[in-house]
């Protein structure tokens, strides 16, 4: 069960992958996790590449089923939620930001962050009202109708950080969000990513290489021999 | 709302504020679908045109709608929907010019016979005038006079058979006449009906020649049938030449409705494409919390979109391109181009509404099964999906 304050838990989750198409013993990739993130707080877990840090992260979020183990999210075991409840809950409390934004190209920067709120049944007005707001708010209302080819690496990870916090969500999983960019650009859009979720009070679970980056969080988690021990 | 979020996707996907690359695809998909509907649409008025124009030429020109057979004098005006009432007489003869012979079917019809209805359908060149011969005057196809070589004013000689003689009878060439259709020119030969009685003394076939509103055929020959007449309709006389036009028809619906079958599996391809294209978005828009449902709509709305605007512009351009082949075939028919020599190039465009929808509809049909179908792939990009992308 969750305490109160806690917005994500894992218990002991294990999680494996098959070696190879044709068999062979799996791979054990984590074991025996145990992680909470607490409302508005912030975790970083790092590691070394293929560690499993990003398994981890998808595995919290629900976009991917552990071994064992159980992952509480706001109360509920997300393991037990079929596609549409999962879908709901996506929509309604969680935020993601990737790498490389993956932000949709056919559509300008104002219908990337308005198109999430339509689907969490805002009407277009609201949507879009919301959108402009959260645009605003990273600095991206000189840019509101350019589409993704038209933006900087640094705008496009700024859109995708509106786009995930425009449905005010609980908690914001972000996985190397600076990692494509370049040290100026990255430490423009930590700085932002720290304010905002400061901000909104809302939770987040970074995945970084960047020790500094990592550093700014309540916890850090590190992810060695397949099991996270917290490192500072 | 999700209803604006649907518009929005299916605006986007239709072109509408997209890029280049998305708005080429589009357009390129609709032109093909458009061609393949209008190629499809096209041929089958042009075919079903043809043969409806041989009809008319064997119907108006070879035995009538329909045919009474008695020698009696018969009013027929108290019957709905005639609209000629023809006696003639026929037999069959052997015409003889200095170089060539030929058997032919020798028609004898009364001066009313050539009414406007009739003449729509032919050609005539000068008539003979000159009147200092006592010979009857014949008239011949253009197909005919060619067969023996002789011109307008010449002598050819009838060889007239019966069970205890042979007769011949000279005629002179009256005139030539062309119904554009030489298997029924290449053997009618036309002459008044008094020399018909004259020359053959009541052996040749006498019958009345109905030509009848075309939707009321069955049930007036019912009628005369009822009234005790020996009827029989023109396909019925010509039953070799019904038969094949009518097996033309349904053999090129049926080739047609296969065409249109494939065009709708193709038009899956088009969905399959543009979900293959979009796996990352579909995957984005799933993790945002999309559902698979409405995400499938939307990409079968812009599929379906696509289909039925293409549908309507290849039938529109495909009627437009059929009633506009008159002047076309006209002059292909003016070059005489002997390879075309058997085919009708003379004939009203008559649009089938009922084969045109039949192949539109199966092709609608078909293809919202195979993009159904296609678009089950939806089902299979998992949010987690994007991560690959990334």
């Amino acid at each position: 069960m969750m305490k109160s304050a806690e917005v994500l838990r894992l218990e002991q989750v294990f999680k494996s992958f098959p070696a190879t198409l044709r068999g062979g013993p799996p791979i054990q990739i984590l074991e025996g996790i145990d992680l909470n993130l607490e409302r508005s707080k912030s975790i970083a877990i790092t590691g070394n590449s293929g560690s499993g840090k990003s398994t981890l992260l998808q595995i919290s979020a629900g976009l991917m089923q552990c071994d064992s183990g159980k992952i509480w999210f706001e109360e509920q075991d997300i393991s037990r939620l079929d596609d549409d409840a999962l879908s709901q809950l996506r929509s309604r409390s969680m935020g993601f930001i990737f790498q490389s934004s993956l932000l949709l190209d056919d559509f300008t920067a104002l219908e990337n962050v308005q198109i999430p709120a339509m689907i969490a049944g805002k009407s277009e007005k609201q949507a879009k009202q919301q959108a402009l707001e959260m645009l605003s708010t990273v600095g991206m209302q000189d840019r509101l109708h350019h589409t993704s080819d038209q933006l900087s690496g640094g705008e496009r990870q700024r859109v995708a950080i509106a786009r995930a916090l425009v449905n005010s969500p609980t908690v914001i999983f972000a996985d190397e969000p600076t990692g494509s960019l370049d040290e100026r650009n990255a430490s423009v859009v930590e700085d932002l990513l720290f304010s905002l979720v400061e901000q909104q009070q809302v939770a987040l679970m970074l995945i970084t290489h960047n020790n500094s980056f990592a550093q700014r969080c309540d916890i850090v988690y590190h992810l060695h021999d397949r099991k996270v021990e917290v490192s500072s | 709302m999700k209803q604006a979020l649907f518009g929005l996707l299916v605006k986007r996907k239709l072109g509408f504020g997209a890029n280049r690359a998305a708005k080429r695809r589009i357009l390129f998909n609709l032109l093909l679908i458009t061609l393949v509907v209008s190629a499809l649409v096209f041929a089958q008025i042009f075919v079903v045109s043809m043969s409806r124009g041989i009809a008319d030429k064997y119907a108006l020109l070879g035995n009538g709608h329909l045919q009474v057979h008695t020698t009696d004098d018969v009013d027929f005006s108290g019957y709905e929907n005639m609209i000629d009432v023809q006696k003639v007489g026929q037999s069959y003869a052997l015409i003889y010019s200095p170089s060539a012979n030929k058997m032919v079917r020798l028609k004898g019809v009364q001066d009313t016979y050539f009414s406007e209805l009739r003449l729509a359908q032919l050609t005539m060149g000068e008539p003979y005038l000159q009147t200092e011969s006592n010979l009857p005057q014949i008239l011949l196809s253009t197909t005919l006079a060619a067969t023996l070589d002789v011109q307008i004013g010449e002598r050819v000689a009838l060889m007239l058979v019966s069970q205890s003689s042979i007769r011949p009878q000279l005629c002179i060439v009256q005139n030539f006449y062309d119904s554009g259709y030489q298997e029924l020119d290449a053997n009618l030969v036309f002459s008044d009906y008094e020399l018909i009685t004259r020359l053959f003394q009541g052996k040749e076939d006498t019958y009345y020649e109905l030509l009848v509103d075309g939707d009321t055929l069955q049930q007036t020959k019912q009628t005369l049938q009822a009234d005790g007449y020996a009827v029989t309709s023109w396909d019925e006389e010509n039953y070799a030449v019904a038969t094949n036009l009518n097996t033309s028809r349904q053999a090129v619906l049926g080739v047609m409705v296969a065409v249109a079958i494939l065009c709708g599996y193709f038009i899956s391809e088009l969905s399959r494409e543009l979900v293959e294209d979009d796996k990352y978005k579909i995957a984005m828009l799933t993790l945002f919390g999309a559902t698979k449902r409405l995400i499938r709509q939307s990409y079968f709305s812009t599929v379906m979109a696509v289909t039925l605007l293409a549908v309507l512009l290849g039938t529109l351009l495909g009627m437009t391109l059929a009633l506009n082949l008159s002047p076309l075939l006209a002059s292909i028919a003016a070059r005489s181009i002997p390879s075309l020599s058997y085919y009708l190039l003379d004939f009203s465009i008559v649009i089938p509404y009922l084969d045109i929808l039949t192949i539109t509809c199966v092709l609608v049909v078909v293809s919202i099964l195979s993009v159904m179908f296609s678009l089950r792939r939806v089902s299979r990009i998992e949010p987690i999906s994007c991560a690959h992308f990334d």
